[in-house]
């Protein structure tokens, strides 16, 4: 299919797309992570742009034990910086947070860090995220020059509301033992969501029809962790006879899931929203996301789950033992497969997922 | 009997922090008094505010504190390989991996079971992390607090600071309730008091060692900071300070230096490597004393009895690695000048990212900035599994005898 054809390109050269905003004379800014609330750089009339991994040179500014995956992001936001008017990091683990350190004293746009609470259950959490995204909404305003009123919110919300509909839509197809869109597929399509114009993503996914065709594997398999850009991690579960029901992943079901509910208050609908959307691995309550995976693997009939680990990735490797626990009391196996580089271990990383999916097989 | 007999070589480390030890052994006691008493004991992470559990009447432990103990006395091994058993990776904070290994295999030890997990996500998210599966092993209820990022001193006085003053007024309740207790405004006054003066007396024995020949060194300043950790807000606590600052002043005037040839004044930043702890004395045996460390003044802050909840507040927000780089490096700056810092030890400490991670970009403003030349090196500061200790005294004797040819 067409579209998957260029999503599938968008994927290999994100860069790409980058230059076309810049040719377009679209602001772009860079932002890191799922819980960057999008809505509120559209509304200020800028370009949002998720900066990947991809590239994977991991930065020489950061010692050896630091996750691969940050660190090369952190080189890719130093290599590309020109192609940028700002950046919004958001504090979710440590290497993040000591991104933003690091970016303060190494590039010279406009800088942001937004301060998540960890705590997301906490009422108090509610109040602080408001004030955060109202630092976001007056950073944005100063440092480009414009005005950010309800209305701009209210239209950018409906806009990313519209790209989430689409995207979940398209999923659902594999619920209920369905096997009609292919993962790899699948997780290009969100990618390309986070870096194209959401009025041209809607426009070409409208335009499309998915759902038409299978992969090679039968075994349905649920996918845990972080943010995948190698979607290499995917076709080789599929490869391998395992067909990508569900995930939760920053880069997948994470990032479109829940949508904003309307209302007056266009910032505390997107506080609520940031707040209460699919739990995050930095985030507590742990035991919320125990059972989101539970159900997620329920509903989408998977008969085991691959937590994909970033080495040094501190959220997933402690999560990792409880996952494992919660889902062998749930009758479903799990596998933990950790990497540096997907690149230079995917035959590593296609022998243990091999060999789980066959132990899945009948 | 003969009398001529050598005059024995001054001992380097102050009587006062000899006294270290003995405290630690009460300090365990007591919990175990406290639990046979059937009153509640709080496991907590190192920043979190002491001085309100005390007035509560709940006990603090910081496994942190018992991470660097086991890793100093060599029985670290065990409580790492069975957290590791239970499938905790390796590459995961290696004071965490004892902790959950501890709780794993039956909580034998000094650290009675705790009633209660108390965390304030500050120094690092691993704490978030840490406690949460904590909490899922043992069942134990759980707080977890946040304490945003400083990203200014502003923060210290807008909404920043009220959500760390109401999620302390959230502890309060969550307390009173579970166990039945009641805050004692008075008894909160008093340990702010208490508190305030220790740290006060820490921060003055700590100036001291701007004065050449340095009183006071690595050996001393790593254990000393133990009455701040877990008993701040104690009487005990001020009578150490007390002690120990006189016996500086002491050398001071006697002009009696850690050692007996002082010729390099270093900084030292990390967590002390707790099971290679003879570093610093292989440091001062080639001439060089550490006169300071961000990690020793990291546990002092002033605090203001007539605000308690606020000025705990502040503190829990402005844990050194809290605050944002600039002022870090701000401070620095004045360290070095005022110290009169010859180089720069930066522990490169695989268990600590928050810690390590921008620690290059630092090292490049120590040099390029501030002039000074810095040693990095990698290892871990609880798991001795991670170090080479041939490697680690091979650049240490690169690196000073580049700073005897400057
Ligand atoms: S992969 Fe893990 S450690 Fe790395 S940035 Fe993401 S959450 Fe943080
Ligand atoms: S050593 Fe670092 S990562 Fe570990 S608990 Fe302490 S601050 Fe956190």
């Amino acid at each position: 299919m067409q579209i998957q054809r260029k999503m599938r390109e968008f994927s290999r050269d994100p860069t790409s797309l980058l230059r076309r905003h810049n040719d377009g004379e679209a602001k772009v800014v860079g932002y890191m992570c799922s819980g960057i609330p999008e809505e509120i750089i559209i509304a200020a009339g800028l370009q949002p742009y998720r900066i990947s991994n991809i590239g994977e040179h991991t930065s020489s500014l950061t010692p050896s034990f630091i996750c691969p995956f940050a660190s090369a992001v952190l080189e890719n936001i130093l290599r590309l910086e020109d192609l940028f008017q700002g950046f919004i990091v958001a504090h979710t683990c440590d290497p993040m947070w000591r991104i933003f350190d690091i970016l303060k004293k190494k590039v010279n746009k406009p800088l942001f860090f937004l301060r998540v609470p960890h705590n997301t259950k906490n009422e108090l959490s509610f109040d602080f995220m408001r004030m955060e995204f109202r630092r976001l909404k007056m950073f944005l305003e100063r440092n480009f020059v414009t005005e950010i009123n309800n209305n701009s919110l209210q239209s950018a919300i409906e806009l990313c509301n519209h790209t989430r509909d689409l995207l979940r839509n398209i999923y659902l197809l594999n619920r209920n033992n369905e096997y009609k869109v292919k993962a790899s597929d699948y997780f290009s399509l969100v990618l390309a969501s986070a870096w194209m114009s959401k009025q041209e993503f809607n426009a070409l996914v409208e335009a499309s029809e998915f759902g038409s065709g299978k992969g090679q594997g039968n075994i349905r398999l649920h996918v845990n962790g972080t943010a995948i850009y190698d979607l290499n991690l995917i076709t080789v579960i599929e490869d391998s006879g395992g067909f990508v029901v569900s995930d939760d992943l920053c880069t997948g079901s994470r990032y479109f899931w829940d949508n904003v509910e309307p209302s007056q208050d266009p910032l505390s609908a997107l506080t609520s929203r940031y707040l209460t959307r699919t739990p995050c691995p930095a985030q507590n309550p742990l035991d919320d996301r125990l059972r989101y995976l539970s159900d997620m693997v329920a509903s989408f009939n998977a008969r085991g789950v691959i937590t994909y680990a970033e080495k040094f990735c501190d959220p997933i490797l402690y999560d990792f033992v409880h996952i494992r626990n919660k889902l062998a009391s749930d009758g479903i196996p799990s596998l933990l497969v950790d990497y540096e580089s997907p690149t230079q271990e995917i035959n590593r990383i296609r022998n243990r997922v091999e060999a789980f999916i066959e132990t899945l097989g009948d | 009997m003969k009398l001529n007999s050598r005059k024995k070589k001054r001992s380097r480390v102050l009587q006062t922090t000899r006294k270290i030890g003995e405290l630690i052994v009460n300090y365990f006691s007591k919990a175990w008094d406290v639990k046979t008493q059937d009153k509640p004991v709080a496991w907590i992470t190192v920043f979190t505010p002491v001085e309100l559990l005390y007035a509560l009447d709940v006990y603090p432990i910081a496994p942190e504190h018992f991470g660097a103990l086991c890793s100093a006395r060599g029985t670290i091994l065990d409580y790492l390989k069975e957290a590791e058993k239970e499938g905790y990776s390796q590459d995961l904070c290696s004071y965490s991996r004892c902790c959950l290994g501890y709780a794993l295999s039956g909580l034998n030890g000094p650290m009675p079971a705790p009633d209660m997990l108390v965390t304030f996500r500050n120094a690092c998210d691993v704490y978030v992390k840490w406690w949460q599966s904590l909490h899922i092993h043992l069942g134990t209820p759980m707080f977890i607090g946040e304490a945003p990022y400083v990203l200014t001193y502003d923060d210290l006085n807008n909404y920043v600071l009220d959500y760390v003053v109401k999620q302390l007024e959230q502890l309060i309740e969550l307390t009173q309730n579970k166990f039945g207790v009641k805050l004692d405004m008075e008894k909160l006054v008093n340990a702010v008091n208490l508190s305030d003066k220790a740290s006060e007396l820490w921060l003055q024995t700590l100036k001291l060692r701007r004065v050449r020949p340095c009183p006071l060194g690595g050996r001393d300043s790593a254990s000393d900071i133990f009455p701040l950790v877990v008993m701040q807000g104690t009487e005990e606590a001020v009578e150490f300070y007390d002690e120990l600052l006189a016996e500086v002043r002491d050398r001071v005037k006697r002009k009696e230096g850690v050692i007996e040839k002082e010729e390099f004044r270093l900084m030292f930043d990390g967590i002390w490597l707790w099971h290679a702890f003879d570093i610093i004395k292989y440091f001062e045996d080639k001439g060089a004393v550490f006169v300071h460390e961000p990690y020793s003044e990291a546990w002092a802050f002033r605090l203001d009895s007539s605000k308690p909840l606020e000025s705990i507040a502040r503190k829990v927000l402005s844990m050194g690695l809290n605050t944002d780089i600039d002022l870090r490096m701000e401070k620095f700056a004045d360290t070095i000048e005022d110290y009169h810092i010859d180089g720069a030890i930066l522990f490169s400490n695989r268990s600590c990212k928050s810690w390590s991670a921008p620690q290059l970009v630092t090292a490049e403003t120590l040099n390029n900035q501030l002039n000074i030349p810095y040693l990095m090196f990698e290892g871990d500061m609880a798991d001795p599994r991670q170090y080479s200790e041939a490697q680690v005294k091979g650049r240490i004797d690169a690196f000073m005898e580049m700073l005897s040819e400057s």
